[in-house]
Parts: structure tokens; C-alpha cells; sequence
């Protein structure tokens, strides 16, 4: 503890050091002057009395500093010297350091941004307990090519009961509910569970309770808001849990409230629970989380599974072929994320460096100007490694300068990117999302950005300290005024840096160009419909009340087609039609099965899948999707009529090679339903995502194939704005209760689709043409320097006869060739390093030949445009001027 | 007069030593005590107390508060603590030692 009472007394004496000084001073005075009267009345005169106290005392200064120094503070005081020195020769050459701050809060801000955006969405942790140990389970099928499917409530519960890996499963559905009762009829986002929610997520919730284990028994209607529900329809009250609401025509009870963090997981409105006997029943899309027991590997319990997997498909022969997937959930939530997230921070990492080559350079410039200070320091007994670090605290001070302006860049580009930044990122051929949280500027953020700078720091300033130190003292002295010059040595590192920020730019230029060729491909595909001005909106028929006129099919389809009469009727209108699925838009899945009936190529058992989809006649008009053979569905198929499909050019060329489709006939296995006739072919429509090829996909005529929800495509010139009221009334006029969702123009639904494409290009774009902006301002700078301090030689060899051209050359050569090297170097570091972007550039190559050449053509147009403004001032130059100057 | 540099190391000594018999002493007077106390022959350049107070101060051995003299000028008066008095039987300790050694070997015959 002595030690801490003495670090108090240093403290105490570094925070009145002033008054420290004072004190000593005042207490030195005293002693001499009692000294001195001391020997005056011993006789002598005051002067001499003077001098004999003074000798008597010693060197008045060194034991001042003595005395200070004894405290230990000498190394923070050097410090802030060094500091007061920096800020001093910062602040008198205001241009260099307006552009260093500026490079650097360029290359610091970008990366503490791209930091903000990987903490808000990679380094998150679950807001569950023991989060690391939960896995996803999906089935697959890879003869179907299923990589990731829900399991059925079956599936479920054998998985329970047989599987010895898991400390629990939970069983979980999303869906959508119709609130009534509570202003204008809603659908919210649902979430259907089993009773061990709490337990299995540990969840505290913000109000009330969750579900109990042995609410499973039988059904009770009891309903969880989510947080943000909550908030938005009940204000926040605190005596919800009790408070009865409607939903889906039912009357539930609310019991408690999800805790706000929980959105991260499930961004949902109302929790509701299954019971056993609906568990049973399910067989839809699910989801299945597990929670793997202590110390059992991902690996073990995916073994196991396999093997009960294997003892299903035999009991169960519909499960033939399937398998399961384990992915640790923390995994799942990351993964379309990670490949682009990866690009960027390697993006941003290089523009930082590139900062860091044109900083360095321009220090190393300055420290040629300064090289006879230094001199004349060294000779008077400075320590290098004194000079070192008062070079170092310059380039601290100017990364700490530039680290706050980065981090301001930063701040503001947070609001820039959650603009951009699509909250939601559909994930292909899942019917899913990603969820994205906000992104804010976090504590960690400027943590990184503080180590960032001091680190950055060092890197510029090292290079220009040690270059500096390495100057002869004699000869810097004697060289006089003027013609100092770095060195071949100096010169051989200002061309390393230029060859090193070349080759970086060039490869983030690739790597954007990449990019770019990627998006245009992606814009290029031709959707097989039209999709400009076409609005969707779902409707879905609450059914689960006993009392629901909508629990027979034939009502729904009646219901729907009084929905679609009244929406025709709609001034502005062109076209209205109604869908199961909207193509591009994620909603949800329909595949199936079928056999072809007397086809003799399928082995017996074996089945045909495809694509669903219900529809009403008019879609295909609506949608602009070409009818290739045959005729399209009519008001006439209806269930008292023949059952008819039509099918799409891709199944038809899939498995009805070199033969006519139209009049086969389709079972759909398992149903006693008759077969259904082929009535027409058309067009083939990118169903999941412009990056998957048109899957095969069957069209039934809605009224003969009903369905409770349904999506509206509406055909109209008018702004959504302009029409939705009018729609919502169309609606309404026939069921007051009915709610409109997921109102989308099929614009939105496609700048969706392509958002992480989007983004990653955008910001690789801009990433991009930062370094290029750099690199050229770094070759710029190179070569005017090198003009500057060759303007005598220039001046003579004009005189002696050199042509204009050969100036320029000479000048064009010096700058332009390390940044010819810098590009082939580039080129080889892009081979290697454009690997990382091939999962986020699909059908493009990742060393595809044409980006490559017109970036390499472009970098050196842009290397010769930086060298050709010091060359024009190098041709400029007046032999009898820089003649004179001598 | 003859005056002898005071051996090095025991300047702590003879502060604390000081300090010890007569309460508190601001600097000039801990001086002119050593001096007179040794007859004049020990020697310190006057000035070198200072540091070394502050350095006693730092290991916490004094503390001082400003009073005033006599004469009626401010001065700043040290006073040994419990840690300096702690210090003070360290030191001598370790001088008898050297003191004894030394006079074991001019001794020996």
C-alpha cells in the first residue's frame, strides 16, 4: 500500500506542480537570504556576503531541477513539450496539415464506419441464454436439391423423443394475425411456439409471464406482445397482462410482454402457443432450434441426427431421401453477412493504408525542410531516440487530429448508412429475412478508432523519423542554406510508398469493378414479367375462429373473388389479379410433388417437384408473363369443371423433352383428387431471386385450388399513395374487418432483392474511389516534389540544349514508373485476393479478363494525369530563373 | 578552516537525525545544525538538501507545512514522520555496519 500513497503524493505534486515550483523557489530564497544576513553581521559586505551565500548553496538551477525531477514526472513533462512543439509546427504549416488530417480522417472514419456496422451486426451477442449452444435444424434433400427446409410437427416430435444430443427442442412457426378491435384491422407479425419458450430462451420478460410447460396440455388462448407492439397499439400500459384482445376472430389474453432486446432474435408482434395436439398436426414450414447439453460438438449431435433421420425415411416413406442440417444459430444469423462484411473491412483496411503511404510521404517531404533542424539538434546533444519520439508525437497528434475527424465522419455516415442499409435483407429461396438492428456509433467503435489512430501514428511517423535520423550531421551543416536533398535512400522510399498505394488502389478498384459488372448483370435479367407499375398487397382470411364463414374453401374463393370485382372497379385500375405468391418477394413457399400420368420414365413411387402456385385468370395478363402455347385459365375453372393446369416453359422443357405438354395429364401423389389436364404453357418467371435460374413451376386456377391467403398484383400507372385508400375501401366494402399488408410496389420488392448487392457496391464504390482519389494525390505529390528539387538541373539541361519533350519524359518516367510497378503488383495481389469476393459476385468471374484490363488502363491513365501537372511546370521551367536562384 | 564533504549516502542520515532531535526545522536551519553539530567539519552544499528533501518527501519520511520564522518570513518547516523514524534506525543500522567494517580494517594490525 506504500507504493499507492506515494503514486498520491506524486499525483498531488503533478496537478500543483506550478505551485511546487514556487514553493522550492521561495524556500531557496529564504536560505540564501538568511545566509547572507548571517555573514553580513559576521562583517562582510553585502555583496560579498551575497556571493558567499550563492557559493555555498551550488547551482541554484540544476538543484531546482533536481528537485523536480525527483518526482518523477520528467517523462510526461517531455511529453507534453514534444506535444507543444508538435501542435506549434502543426499550426504553422496550416496546408499540410489540413491535407494530412483530411487523408487520414478519410481512411479512419471509413474504418471505424464499416466497425460500426460489423459490431452492430457481427459481434452482437443472441439475446438468449447460452446463445452459443443453440443450433438450427432444417431437413434437406439433396436428390431435390433442398438444401435447407423446415421439418414437419412430426419431424418434431420424434426428434424429441429420440435424440440424446439436445438439452431441448423448440418448436416455432411464423405467420401473420388479423388484430381486430383495435383501430383499423391489422396484421401483425405471429409467432406460433411451443410452451418452453421462456425456459428454452431464458427470457425475462419486460411485463407478466411467459408460457408454462404444462400449458401444452390443451389449447389456452393466451398471447405475448412483442416489445415494440406493445409500445405502438397499447402505449405502453403497465396493466397489459390480463387485458383481452382479438385476434384472428378469437378472444386471447394477454400475459406478458417480450423484453425490447428480443426483437433481435424474433422481430414479432404476438407470441402464441401450440399444443400438443396441434404440434401433431403441423406439417407446414416450421422452424426447430436446438439447445446442444454441455460439452456434446456440433458434429456428434449432427451424427445422431442422421441416423434418426435414416430411421424416419424408413418409417416414414414420404421422408425418403431426407436428411438433416445442424448450424449454430449465431452462424445462421451472420452468414449472408459475413462475405460482404469480410470485403468491406479488407476495403477499408486498404484505403487506411493507402492514408497512411500518402501521410508518411508528405511528412517525408516536410522532414527534408526541416533536415537542418535536426542537424543543429544532433549537434547540440540531442538523443536520436529524443528526436524520434518528438517525431513521433507530431504524427500522434496528427493521427488523433485526423481519428477525430474520422470519428465525426463516422458518426454522420451512420445516419448515411441506415438510410442505406436495408433493415431487412431477403434471404433467397427461404422465404426469409435477415433482420438488421440500427447502426450507432458504440463505445467499442471509438475505442477502435483511438487504437487506429496511435497505431496509424507510429506507422507514418516511424518511416519519416528514421529516414530523418539517417542524415550526416557534417554534411547538412556544411551544405549551407539551400540544395538539401533526401537521398537516393529517401527517394527509394517515397517510390515504395507510391508502388504500394498504386497496387492497393488497383486492387480495390478491381475489386469494385467486379462489382459493378456484377449489379449491371444482376439489373440485366429479364424477370419474365413487367415489373414496373405493379402494387402488392396480401389478404389473409382469419379462419381459426369456429365461428369464421371463411373455414370453407369454396367461401374463401368466393371472398376473394369479391375482393378482386370490387378492386376492378377502382378508377386508375388497369389490371387486378390475385396470386398465392408474388414472384421476387420472399413471402413464403409452396413445392410439391407430381407424377406424370402414364409417363413410363419415373420408377414407381418415384416423383416430379416443383413449384406451386394458385392463381386467379387474369394474372398472367397482369403480370405481363407471355402465354407461349395453349390457352390461359378463365371464370369457367371452377370446381365444378375439369381440373386444368398450366405449367411454365422450364418445366416443360425439363420433363416434357422433344414432346407436346398440352393434354398430359398431372396426379398430384397421396390425394385421392383427380388428375389434372395441361391447358397451356408459358413464359418462365425468377421466382426467388434474379441470381437462380426459373424453377419449374404449376399454375392451378385459384377456384379450383382455394386458398386463405392470397396476394393482390395490381396493374396501375397511378403513385401506390394515390390508389391505396381507394383499394383499402375496395376491401373493406366488402369485409370491414379485413386487414391490407405488406403493401409493396414491385419496385421495392426488386431493390430488396438486390440490397446486399447493392450496398456491398456501393460501398466498395466509394471505398474505391477513395483510394484511387489517394493514390493519385500521393503520385502527384511524389512527382511535384521531385520537379521542385530538380528545377536547377532541369534549368540546365534545358540550357544546354534538352528539348521540352525530354523534360516531360524525364518527369513522366520518375513519377509514373512506380506506379506502373504498383499496378502489375496489383494485378497479382488481385488474382489472390479477389477469391474473397467470389461468393458475392455470382455469375461473374472473379478474375474476369475485361475489368481487369480497363482498371489497369485506367489506374495508369490516372498515374499520368498526377505526373503530368508537375511535368507541365518542369517544361515551364526558365533555364536563366532556376540559374539564377543558385 | 578545513571543511570535509560529507561521506555519500548519509545525507538521508543526518536530515533524519536532525529532524529527530529538534521537532520541526525548515531547510536553512536543518543546515546550520548539521554544521554546527559537527563542529564545522561536516560540509553540505547547502542547496543539495532541497532535492534531497523532496525526495524524503516522495518516500514519505517528512511533511512539511509552511509557518513562519522568528524574523517573521515564511518558511517551510519539515517534521520526521512514524515512516521516517522507521527509516531513521534502517539507516543507522546500516552506518554502524559500514562504520564498524571499516574500522575493523584500519584497525587491524
Amino acid at each position: 500500500m506504500d507504493w499507492l500513497r506515494e503514486l498520491a503524493r506524486r499525483l498531488r505534486m503533478l496537478m500543483h506542480r506550478r505551485q511546487f515550483d514556487t514553493d522550492l523557489e521561495e524556500e531557496m530564497r529564504l536560505h540564501l537570504e538568511l545566509r547572507q544576513q548571517e555573514q553580513i553581521e559576521a562583517g562582510m559586505t553585502p555583496d560579498n556576503a551575497q556571493a558567499a551565500a550563492r557559493r555555498g548553496f551550488g547551482n541554484v538551477t540544476s538543484l531546482k531541477e533536481k528537485s523536480h525531477i525527483a518526482w518523477g514526472w520528467g517523462w510526461f513533462e517531455q511529453l507534453v513539450q514534444d506535444m507543444r512543439y508538435g501542435l506549434r509546427m502543426l499550426r504553422k504549416s496550416p496546408g499540410f496539415t489540413a491535407v494530412a488530417v483530411l487523408t487520414l480522417a478519410l481512411g479512419i472514419g471509413a474504418n471505424t464506419a464499416i466497425f460500426n456496422v460489423v459490431h452492430a451486426t457481427l459481434l452482437q451477442p443472441l439475446p438468449t441464454r447460452q446463445g452459443n449452444r443453440l443450433v438450427v435444424i432444417w431437413v434437406n434433400n439433396l436428390e431435390q436439391s433442398w438444401s435447407r427446409i423446415g421439418p414437419t410437427g412430426q419431424d418434431y416430435l420424434e426428434w424429441k423423443e429420440e435424440s440424446k444430443s439436445f438439452d431441448d427442442l423448440f418448436l416455432f412457426e411464423h405467420g401473420t394475425g388479423t388484430v381486430t378491435g383495435l383501430g383499423e384491422p391489422e396484421q401483425v407479425a405471429g409467432l406460433r411456439v411451443t410452451t418452453n419458450f421462456g425456459e428454452f430462451f431464458g427470457i425475462k420478460p419486460a411485463l407478466g409471464r411467459t408460457f408454462r410447460l404444462e400449458e401444452a396440455g390443451s389449447r389456452h388462448n393466451f398471447a405475448i406482445l412483442g416489445y415494440g407492439y406493445w409500445q405502438r397499439r397499447f402505449g405502453s400500459d403497465p396493466s397489459v397482462a390480463g387485458r383481452g384482445m382479438t385476434l384472428n376472430g378469437e378472444e386471447y389474453t394477454v400475459i406478458g410482454v417480450l423484453p425490447a432486446d428480443f426483437a433481435a432474435l424474433f422481430p414479432v408482434d404476438v407470441v402464441v402457443p401450440f399444443d400438443t395436439d396441434w404440434v401433431k398436426r403441423v406439417n407446414t414450414d416450421l422452424g426447430v432450434f436446438g439447445r446442444l447439453k454441455p460439452g456434446v460438438a456440433l458434429g456428434q449431435a449432427s451424427g445422431e441426427m442422421n441416423v434418426i433421420a435414416e430411421r424416419i425415411a424408413t418409417a416414414r416413406p414420404l421422408r425418403k431421401g431426407f436428411g438433416t442440417v445442424l448450424v449454430p444459430l449465431e452462424a445462421v444469423r451472420v452468414e449472408y453477412l459475413r462475405p460482404a462484411l469480410l470485403v468491406l473491412l479488407v476495403a477499408v483496411g486498404f484505403v487506411l493504408l493507402i492514408s497512411c503511404a500518402n501521410v508518411a510521404n508528405l511528412m517525408l517531404a516536410r522532414s527534408v525542410g526541416r533536415q537542418r533542424e535536426m542537424a543543429i539538434r544532433i549537434a547540440l546533444g540531442a538523443g536520436r531516440l529524443r528526436l524520434i519520439r518528438q517525431f513521433l508525437a507530431e504524427s500522434t497528434m496528427l493521427a488523433l487530429l485526423g481519428g477525430t475527424a474520422g470519428a465525426l465522419l463516422a458518426l454522420w455516415s451512420t445516419d448515411l448508412l441506415n438510410v442505406f442499409v436495408p433493415s431487412r435483407i431477403p434471404v433467397p429461396n427461404a422465404a426469409d429475412a435477415v433482420t438488421l438492428p440500427g447502426i450507432h456509433m458504440s463505445g467499442a467503435a471509438v475505442a477502435i478508432t483511438i487504437v487506429i489512430s496511435l497505431l496509424t501514428g507510429i506507422v507514418f511517423g516511424v518511416i519519416p523519423a528514421l529516414q530523418s535520423l539517417r542524415c550526416n550531421v557534417n554534411e547538412s551543416l556544411k551544405e549551407g542554406g539551400r540544395g538539401f536533398s533526401i537521398g537516393p535512400g529517401g527517394h527509394r522510399t517515397r517510390s515504395t510508398l507510391v508502388i504500394v498505394e498504386s497496387a492497393l488502389a488497383f486492387v480495390l478498384v478491381i475489386g469494385a469493378g467486379l462489382m459493378i459488372k456484377r449489379f449491371w448483370h444482376l439489373l440485366d435479367v429479364n424477370p419474365g414479367f413487367h415489373p414496373d407499375h405493379l402494387l402488392t398487397l396480401r389478404i389473409k382470411l382469419p379462419t381459426d375462429a369456429k365461428s369464421s364463414e371463411y373455414r370453407e374453401p369454396r367461401q374463401q374463393a368466393a371472398t376473394f373473388q369479391r375482393f378482386l370485382a370490387s378492386v376492378e372497379a377502382v378508377p386508375g385500375i388497369q389490371s387486378a389479379a390475385f396470386a398465392e405468391i408474388v414472384p421476387l418477394s420472399q413471402d413464403d413457399m409452396d413445392m410439391g410433388y407430381f407424377v406424370v400420368q402414364q409417363d413410363p420414365a419415373l420408377p414407381p413411387g418415384g416423383h416430379l417437384a416443383a413449384d406451386f402456385r394458385d392463381i386467379t385468370p387474369n394474372y398472367f395478363a397482369t403480370m405481363d408473363i407471355p402465354l407461349i402455347a395453349g390457352r390461359s385459365f378463365s371464370e369457367q375453372d371452377n370446381l365444378d369443371r375439369p381440373r386444368v393446369v398450366v405449367i411454365d416453359e422450364t418445366l416443360a422443357r425439363r420433363f416434357f423433352p422433344k414432346q407436346n405438354p398440352i393434354g398430359k395429364h398431372l396426379q398430384i401423389p397421396d390425394t385421392t383428387r383427380p388428375s389434372r389436364e395441361i391447358v397451356g404453357i408459358v413464359g418462365g418467371v425468377h421466382d426467388t431471386g434474379f441470381d437462380q435460374q426459373p424453377r419449374p413451376t404449376i399454375y392451378f386456377p385459384s377456384l379450383q385450388s382455394p386458398d386463405q391467403t392470397m396476394s393482390l398484383v395490381l396493374r396501375t400507372t397511378l403513385p401506390p399513395s394515390a390508389v391505396l385508400p381507394a383499394i383499402k375501401n375496395a376491401i373493406w366494402s366488402v369485409d370491414k374487418n379485413q386487414p391490407l399488408f405488406a403493401v409493396r410496389s414491385m419496385d421495392e420488392i426488386i431493390s430488396g432483392i438486390v440490397s446486399a448487392q447493392r450496398l456491398a457496391f456501393l460501398l466498395l464504390g466509394v471505398f474505391a474511389f477513395l483510394a484511387l482519389a489517394l493514390a493519385a494525390i500521393g503520385i502527384y505529390g511524389v512527382t511535384s516534389y521531385l520537379v521542385s528539387e530538380r528545377t536547377h538541373e532541369i534549368g540546365v539541361r534545358i540550357a544546354l540544349g534538352a528539348q521540352r519533350s525530354d523534360v516531360s519524359h524525364l518527369v513522366l518516367g520518375t513519377g509514373a514508373r512506380p506506379a506502373g510497378i504498383g499496378v502489375i503488383g496489383g494485378v497479382v495481389a488481385a488474382f489472390a485476393l479477389t477469391r474473397l469476393l467470389s461468393s458475392l459476385l455470382f455469375g461473374v468471374s472473379a478474375t474476369d479478363p475485361l475489368t481487369f484490363v480497363v482498371v489497369a488502363i485506367l489506374l495508369t491513365l490516372v498515374a499520368l494525369t498526377a505526373c503530368y501537372i508537375p511535368a507541365r511546370r518542369a517544361m515551364r521551367v526558365d533555364p536563366v530563373v532556376a540559374l539564377r536562384c543558385e | 578552516m578545513h571543511r570535509d564533504e560529507i561521506p555519500p549516502g548519509t545525507l538521508y542520515l543526518l536530515i533524519l537525525k536532525t529532524l529527530a532531535r529538534s521537532g520541526e526545522m525548515h531547510g536553512y536551519e536543518i543546515a546550520n545544525s548539521i554544521q554546527r553539530i559537527s563542529d564545522d567539519i561536516l560540509q553540505v552544499e547547502e542547496g543539495s538538501l532541497y532535492p534531497a528533501l523532496q525526495r524524503m518527501l516522495i518516500k514519505g519520511w517528512v511533511t512539511a507545512k509552511w509557518g513562519t520564522t522568528a524574523g517573521n518570513r515564511r518558511a517551510r518547516y519539515y517534521q520526521l514522520t512514524a515512516a521516517g523514524r522507521k527509516q531513521l534506525t534502517v539507516e543507522m543500522s546500516q552506518f554502524e555496519r559500514v562504520i564498524g567494517a571499516i574500522t575493523r580494517v584500519i584497525e587491524a594490525v
